[in-house]
């Protein structure tokens, strides 16, 4: 600490960057003293990770200032930013599964070694370290064979094995229990100490309030300031968090839901174990939304109705009536339609027409009993879906991938409501599509939901979800934790049930 | 896509681009004319007839492969598939009547296909290992069948056969116009039928079909049983040119025909390529092959150049890409 120069061991200022037209970070300010630790929160899609991967030297920013020990770097690429000893423990595991420990630890030196191994030595080192962190692994264990805690271990661990100055950690607790998590609490702490700045994102407010010195919050690609642990409380933050007014992008919900349930899920559990007996109904003309954070489920437990993935145990009502669905082709059988969160690699066919993509679930109306396609009635349904959902293209023969995002999404859509599907969950309707089409993707749910088609909406957009969902089922580590009726939509109550914890009064 | 042919040549830079994404049949024309010019002989009947009659074989198992290319797998056995089920071919017809010992090779070979097929599909193992292990399977079987030694036909059956497929109709080989029934009907079904639809649209993204409700395993399944039914079809033409099945036949069939599916711009990774531009690319490998033979170039020196003849024909194709 003391032969710094600087108040700040590292200073971003005015940090943008964008996606294409997706602008993530307009202007964030960052500034971590030497041996703090610095909490870093927000909310889905804030731009948390894509600051800490601009640090790291994973993207580059668009404009801004990063300095470190008040010299300005610029790292190009992550082993630049190793180099300038900033560290990164990712969410996802950055592992090599068959690897040792000791090899995955120092992957990173592998390279730069001279021609031979010191294998002994390497796995000694790994061990004192991870001795060091006080957790029982074997250096020369393979890491496929280590669980997901001791992966998580190991993770950190080989940010420590380099002269690490400023170390960030991207949820790093999530697979803890709270044990573990002291310890690794009491690691952290040993090391700020020892003057390393440490950069810490989470969730999880306790966590934060127990060990952060400092907070920031990013908003909507901005930072809502700098704010030290004890100027500010849990509730503090949370307003931090949201703080927005609600646009009015949302269509009017005119529906009168009836009673009945269209569709019912009851005790439904994954093969995995990781969704646990989630049961909830959806009625008809009914639009539910389903909130929670990155991993809570939402996906796992969609793709669990939809027969993607492998169940357990449940029971599906469709209509009043127990059906089965043992995979996805079952579920299309039922008239079960589900738009993924990711759309290129699981919703559309990029490299082929808008014609081809819509007509993949609907063969049984437009073709002969031997399999050949009637052009004509072919053409009538997909130019009627393209006028409907107002998809903008000059014809049905454009490939998708030329296509905006937003059209990309209402062409995933078009599948779906081209077998006039009964239920439609729709996973994330509108990341990374532009405002115009996000209004029009509304409406069409809106307007589906109208004709008694029961719609489930997962979304991490918390604006998103309240504005079009009529109740929001809040999913946390796997199971539903809490239900919100539209007098209790606030992101406070969202937040609190996403974490884990029960509403104020 | 949804322009004319008339209107897409008078874009400006038109004629060059419609020469680009149709580089199979313009490569395939070129050397055409680059034959005729060099020798008298080549567009003699008997030349192109004999040309036809050497691609037909290869030429069919060409439209499995490519049917297995389109899902994003590969076929590795057809080439042993084809000696096994030569050497099927030639037993059966000496022992029961021709329209069974017919049907009975061609079940086989689907029978034989399914097995790739099940071990792909059902068994999740990868393409290349599974038709890998076949391929071996399948050339050894043909020769404890055999006893070793080729299997000569000796029925009436036989002699029909041989006749069948060293003739031609309208001047054109009998087994030429077997190859050219199948391309026809692969092109309709990839063109017009569901099963077409699917099959490019696995190769495209498995997972969003599977998640379109599409039963992925059973498509993929079917096709590895097409290519097996498609070889013993080859098989029983290659056996009835010369009056015998052979477990020596066949041998890197399976590598012309993935070469020739890509000299018709198929993608290795699936979703893309059409029968006609696999025909083309048939067409080209042996055009290749019957020059080099005119010009009295020896076999080896042959084989380097229908090498570099498909590294140019890729290259082309990623030009292709890049333009686009």
């Amino acid at each position: 600490m003391g032969n710094s120069e600087s108040e700040y061991r590292l200073e971003m200022t005015g940090i943008t960057k964008s996606f294409g037209v997706v602008s993530v970070l307009e202007g964030v300010n960052l500034k971590v003293k030497h041996g703090e630790i610095h909490a870093l929160l927000g909310e889905n899609g804030a731009g948390k990770s894509t600051l800490v991967k601009i640090l790291s030297g994973v993207h580059q920013k668009d404009s801004g200032k990063v300095l470190l020990n008040g010299k300005e770097i610029n790292p190009k690429n992550t082993h630049y930013g190793q180099l300038l000893g900033i560290s990164v423990v990712y969410q996802e595991l950055s592992l090599v599964n068959d690897l040792s420990v000791a090899e995955n630890i120092y992957l990173h030196k592998l390279g730069a070694s001279k021609f031979w191994m010191n294998w002994k030595k390497i796995t000694k080192d790994a061990q004192e370290l991870i001795n060091s962190l006080g957790f029982e692994i074997d250096a020369s264990a393979i890491v496929r064979d280590l669980s997901i805690v001791q992966k998580q271990v190991v993770e950190i661990a080989k940010a420590l094995s380099e002269d690490t100055k400023v170390l960030i950690l991207d949820e790093p607790t999530t697979v803890f229990d709270p044990n573990d998590a002291k310890k690794l609490f009491a690691n952290l702490d040993r090391l700020k100490k020892g003057g390393m700045s440490i950069i810490y994102i989470s969730h999880h407010l306790e966590e934060i309030f127990k060990i952060a010195d400092t907070i920031t919050v990013l908003k909507d690609g901005v930072d809502t300031g700098c704010v030290p642990k004890e100027d500010i409380d849990k509730d503090g933050v949370i307003r931090l968090m949201i703080g927005r007014e609600l646009e009015d992008l949302f269509p009017v919900r005119d529906v009168t839901v009836s009673e009945k349930p269209v569709f019912e899920v009851k005790g439904l559990s994954g093969d995995d174990g990781f969704v646990k007996d989630v049961s909830f109904a959806v009625r008809a003309g009914e639009v539910l939304g389903i909130a929670g954070l990155g991993g809570s489920g939402r996906t796992e437990m969609a793709k669990l109705i939809f027969g993607a993935d492998k169940k357990k145990s449940g029971t599906l009502t469709l209509n009043g009536k127990v059906i089965t669905t043992r995979n996805p082709v079952d579920a299309v059988n039922q008239q079960i339609g589900f738009v993924s969160e990711d759309r290129k690699e699981e919703g559309v066919f990029l490299p082929l027409s808008i014609r081809k993509n819509i007509s993949i679930t609907s063969f049984k109306t437009i073709s002969s009993k031997l399999g050949f396609i009637n052009d004509e009635k072919e053409n009538t349904n997909v130019n009627d879906l393209i006028a409907k959902l107002n998809i903008k293209t000059p014809s049905s023969e454009i490939d998708v991938k030329n296509l905006s995002g937003g059209n990309q999404q209402k062409v995933a859509l078009a599948k779906w409501l081209s077998i006039d599907s009964k239920l439609i969950i729709i996973d994330e309707p509108t990341r990374g599509v532009d405002v115009g089409a996000k209004v029009e993707i509304y409406n069409l749910i809106n307007e589906v939901a109208k004709k008694g088609v029961a719609v489930v909406v997962i979304s991490s957009d918390m604006p998103e979800i309240m504005g079009i969902a009529d109740r929001i089922l809040v999913m946390h580590k796997g199971s539903i934790f809490g239900e919100l009726p539209k007098d209790k939509f606030s992101e406070e109550n969202i937040l609190r049930y996403s974490i884990g914890e029960e509403l104020k009064n | 896509m949804n322009l004319t042919i008339k209107q897409q040549l008078s874009t400006p830079g038109g004629i060059l681009k419609f020469l680009i994404k149709h580089n199979t049949i313009v490569i395939f024309v070129l050397l055409m004319i680059f034959s005729a010019l060099i020798s008298d002989v080549f567009f003699t009947q008997t030349n192109l007839s004999n040309l036809l009659k050497q691609v037909s074989g290869i030429g069919i198992i060409s439209i499995g492969m490519l049917i297995v290319i389109l899902t994003g797998g590969i076929d590795l056995s057809v080439g042993s598939l084809v000696a096994l089920l030569a050497v099927t071919f030639a037993l059966l017809i000496n022992l029961v009547i021709l329209p069974a010992a017919i049907l009975l090779t061609i079940i086989m070979g689907f029978a034989l296909g399914s097995v790739s097929g099940y071990l792909v599909a059902y068994q999740k193992m990868a393409p290349f290992i599974a038709t890998l292990a076949l391929m071996t399977i399948a050339r050894g079987l043909g020769f404890i069948y055999a006893k070793g030694s080729p299997v000569t036909f000796e029925t009436a059956g036989g002699a029909f056969m041989s006749d069948f497929a060293n003739n031609a109709t309208l001047g054109i080989p009998n087994i030429a116009i077997i190859f050219f029934i199948i391309v026809a009907m692969a092109s309709v079904m990839l063109k017009y039928n569901v099963f077409g639809r699917l099959v490019i649209a696995m190769g495209s993204n498995e997972e969003a079909s599977r998640l379109s409700g599409i039963k992925v395993n059973k498509y993929k399944f079917l096709v590895y049983a097409i290519s097996g039914s498609l070889a013993a079809v080859a098989a029983i033409i290659t056996a009835s040119r010369t009056n015998l099945g052979s477990p020596n036949m066949g041998v890197s069939w399976e590598l012309d025909a993935i070469a020739a599916v890509v000299i018709g711009g198929a993608s290795l990774n699936g979703g893309k390529g059409t029968a006609i531009n696999t025909l083309m690319g048939v067409l080209i490998l042996g055009l290749i092959g019957n020059i080099l033979n005119l010009l009295n170039v020896p076999s080896y020196p042959q084989q380097v150049v229908k090498g570099g003849i498909i590294i140019l024909a890729v290259l082309f194709q990623k030009f292709e890409g890049k333009k686009q």
